[in-house]
């Protein structure tokens, strides 16, 4: 049973001062988080090395301007973090980052995690107004009462993954009802407990999950059925239909986090037509799209990144066309990863489906 | 402008746009060329793709005057023809600022418009895809009514600015819809090619064109003025790296702009390369130094490093501010920043196939200049011939 830390300031402050704890203490070199970098409504995450810069820090502000999973594998692809490094990342962003390391393209050590129950966060298009800090109040009474908040992106609301699997320290936020007066971590690795040794804060057993967070499950899972039932995709017209829009420019693919490759095949030459495949294929059809090739390019990347998708929703909160690509990935994807028994970024242990074979499976193959 | 001053009439009793498709479908059964590049619109009737179009009965979805621009037409053109010309002689037809775009990738070498007619009309501007994925009726009231009243409601902001949106200067055939009168469309000849177009359609050159002209001149000059007013009250607002800093912060970092660019053809930008991924250590040791260190870093350098790519073929085309998720007004700050660059050079983009690009070519004393400093005084003193 994991250790509760209780600290009397609001869930933000709280996270603030862990984090100022650590660095004044030397516990680690840098914090990664979410700051605020303007009025304008600008939020990034940042490596805060300085305590005194901490002030920026919104590490529980609803917004992802940047999948953290990508941001962490940024430092970390083929060495791992000479310093220790505290970061604040949402469930999903961790589990996004657990799959980059699977994939060589970050690594875990040195880096101590913390993330919280997560209550979603708002588009992207609602940043530059200043929309969010409006809506905060809303927000965090959904996340006490355990109710979907109003306006969060369609990936949020039916996101039932809101609870890390892997992080060291969870922000416990789902369900208390007093975030803004209360912080409440906590600590489920010994890691957690060796970083926060001398911290201040009153120290209990965690206790049994809250009925608000089961409730929340359902909730999101119901809303998870309607969106999926919702969006139905019948055969090549359906996907046509869907994608037709897509003006390619593959900002999709830029912001996921699980498309790290430098080179996208599809920005490649092997993907484009030469001189001889246009004058086939309008003889052939009569007709062609150009640039030819996007259904290709959706339908190439679900196939490459599908089994270590995580849903985070930044395809569908960058597309300029309001493609709901996320959507149109998660419902393919929880399927595929169930009939592997595998959840993207559940376990850094688990090996990827793709990745792996069971002994009868080569059997097969030989026969 | 070239001295043509004479153009054709060509019937449009249907609308302009239908007059517009009529005078291609006439031209691909006389065999003025093989197949067209034409916006047309998608199967689920919510957007326009370019589609290049051999079978005549295609033509049918067809819109040369899409209300929006998904993708920029240069693009199109590039994806063709890279890699050659290919055997089809294939009439474009799109916006003037797509046209100049495709200019400037001619002269960078990405497409080869040997077998390409380029044709333009009066532009009337965009709308922005925004508006239109938000109400795509409304978008459609508000792209008849510009058609009709031309007083840039509704489009988008570079669009309100254009002072190129009419015949800009490198393409074969201009379409005349300005001044769409007695139910007719003009037809005016840019290029030799433009002219055997017309020729082998039967169409005489008798039309007198000083009308639809005039009305492009003023209305060039009036944008002129709106344009240097924009440009004015947008560098109060972005200029100096405070403000620089400021109008990028809401940068994710997505680089849909570049992606959206006609110009960045570039395969694999340097801003998405291992070049730009440092080790751990580098990224500690400038937060340490900086007290907080952004991720991803160089956000605004991409912007920065994009704009001096780029800039001095920069069409003010807009694509790359309407794919941009965060609203940032990339296409003003880069046209602004265009205009005083190409200013500089005394170049405008995709003015003309022969005007060289700037930093290609060099004059006799600029080489002069550069050798003196680089042979230092010393040296000269040396050898006696200081």
């Amino acid at each position: 049973m994991p250790k509760a830390l209780k600290l009397d300031k609001s869930a933000e402050e709280g996270v603030r001062e862990l984090l100022r704890f650590l660095l004044e203490n030397g516990k680690v070199k840098g914090v990664f988080t979410l700051s605020k970098l303007n009025e304008k409504g600008a939020v990034a995450y940042s490596l805060i090395a300085n305590p005194e810069t901490l002030g920026n820090a919104v590490p529980l502000f609803p917004l992802m301007p940047t999948n953290a999973g990508k941001m962490l594998s940024l430092p970390t692809p083929k060495e791992s973090a000479t310093e220790p490094i505290a970061a604040v990342v949402r469930p999903c962003e961790l589990r996004a980052f657990v799959e980059l390391v699977k994939r060589s393209q970050g690594s875990m050590e040195n880096l101590l995690l913390i993330s919280p129950t997560c209550g979603g966060v708002y588009p992207l298009k609602m940043a530059p107004d200043g929309g969010i800090a409006e809506k905060q109040p809303q927000y965090w009474e959904a996340v006490a009462k355990g109710d979907i908040a109003p306006d969060i992106r369609p990936a949020c609301k039916t996101c039932v993954h809101f609870v890390p699997y892997t992080a060291d320290i969870t922000v416990d936020l789902i369900g208390s009802k007093n975030t803004d007066k209360e912080c409440r971590l906590l600590l489920n690795t010994e890691k957690a407990r060796q970083f926060t040794d001398g911290f201040a804060g009153e120290i209990s057993e965690a206790g049994a999950e809250s009925a608000e967070l089961s409730q929340l499950r359902s909730k999101r899972e119901a809303e998870r059925e309607k969106l999926f039932g919702e969006t139905q995709i019948e055969g090549m017209k359906g996907l046509i239909d869907i994608f037709g829009r897509c003006i390619g420019c593959h900002g999709c693919s830029k912001v996921c986090p699980i498309c790290y490759c430098t080179l996208c095949y599809f920005e490649s030459t092997d993907s484009e037509y030469k001189v001889a495949t246009y004058d086939a294929e309008l003889k052939r059809k009569g007709g062609l799209r150009v640039p030819p090739g996007t259904m290709f390019y959706h339908l190439g990347r679900l196939i490459h990144i599908a089994t270590s998708c995580v849903g985070c929703g930044l395809c569908s909160d960058v597309c300029p066309v309001d493609i709901p690509v996320s959507t149109i990935f998660q419902k393919v994807s929880q399927p595929a990863q169930e009939l592997f028994g595998y959840l993207a970024g559940r376990d850094v242990e688990e090996p990827m489906p793709l990745r792996t074979f069971e002994t009868e499976e080569f059997a097969y193959v030989e026969q | 402008m070239a001295a043509t001053q004479l153009g054709a009439t060509f019937p449009a009793e249907r609308g302009v746009e239908e007059g517009i498709l009529d005078f291609i479908r006439q031209a691909l059964s006389k065999d003025c060329f093989d197949a067209v590049l034409i916006p047309v619109k998608v199967p689920a009737g919510d957007s326009f793709a370019y589609l290049l179009i051999q079978d005549e009965s295609l033509l049918k979805d067809a819109h040369p005057l899409a209300p929006i621009m998904p993708v920029q037409g240069a693009k199109a053109i590039s994806s063709i023809t890279r890699y050659g010309k290919g055997s089809r002689r294939i009439a474009a037809v799109m916006r003037p600022c797509e046209v100049r775009a495709t200019i400037e990738l001619l002269k960078l070498g990405q497409v080869d418009l040997e077998n390409i007619f380029l044709v333009s009309f009066d532009c009337p501007g965009a709308l922005p895809l925004d508006d239109w994925f938000k109400d795509q009726k409304k978008a459609e009231d508000t792209f008849q009514e510009l058609l009709k009243q031309w007083d840039s409601q509704g489009v988008r902001p570079v669009c309100r600015t254009c002072d190129q949106s009419s015949a800009t200067g490198a393409e074969d055939l201009h379409i005349g819809i300005l001044e769409a009168k007695d139910n007719s469309i003009l037809l005016i000849p840019r290029s030799p090619k433009g002219q055997s177009i017309l020729e082998q359609l039967g169409l005489s050159l008798t039309e007198d064109i000083s009308g639809w002209k005039d009305k492009v001149d003023r209305l060039t000059t009036e944008r002129r003025q709106i344009r240097g007013q924009a440009q004015k009250e947008l560098e109060a607002n972005v200029g100096g790296l405070d403000n620089l800093l400021d109008t990028f912060s809401l940068c994710i970092n997505c680089h849909n702009c570049m992606r959206a660019c006609p110009i960045c053809y570039c395969r694999q930008c340097l801003f998405d390369s291992d070049k730009l991924k440092f080790a751990f250590d580098d990224y500690l040791m400038r937060a340490e130094k900086q007290g907080a260190l952004r991720f991803p870093p160089e956000t605004l350098l991409f912007h920065i490093g994009r704009m001096m790519h780029m800039t001095l073929s920069c069409v003010s085309c807009g694509a790359c501010e309407d794919a941009c998720p965060m609203s940032i007004p990339v296409a003003q700050v880069f046209s602004l920043v265009a205009d005083r660059n190409q200013e500089e050079f005394d170049y405008v983009s995709g003015r003309s196939r022969e005007e060289p690009l700037p930093l290609r070519v060099y004059k006799g004393e600029e080489f002069e200049e550069v050798e003196y400093d680089y042979s230092g005084t010393s040296a000269r003193e040396e050898t006696g011939d200081a």
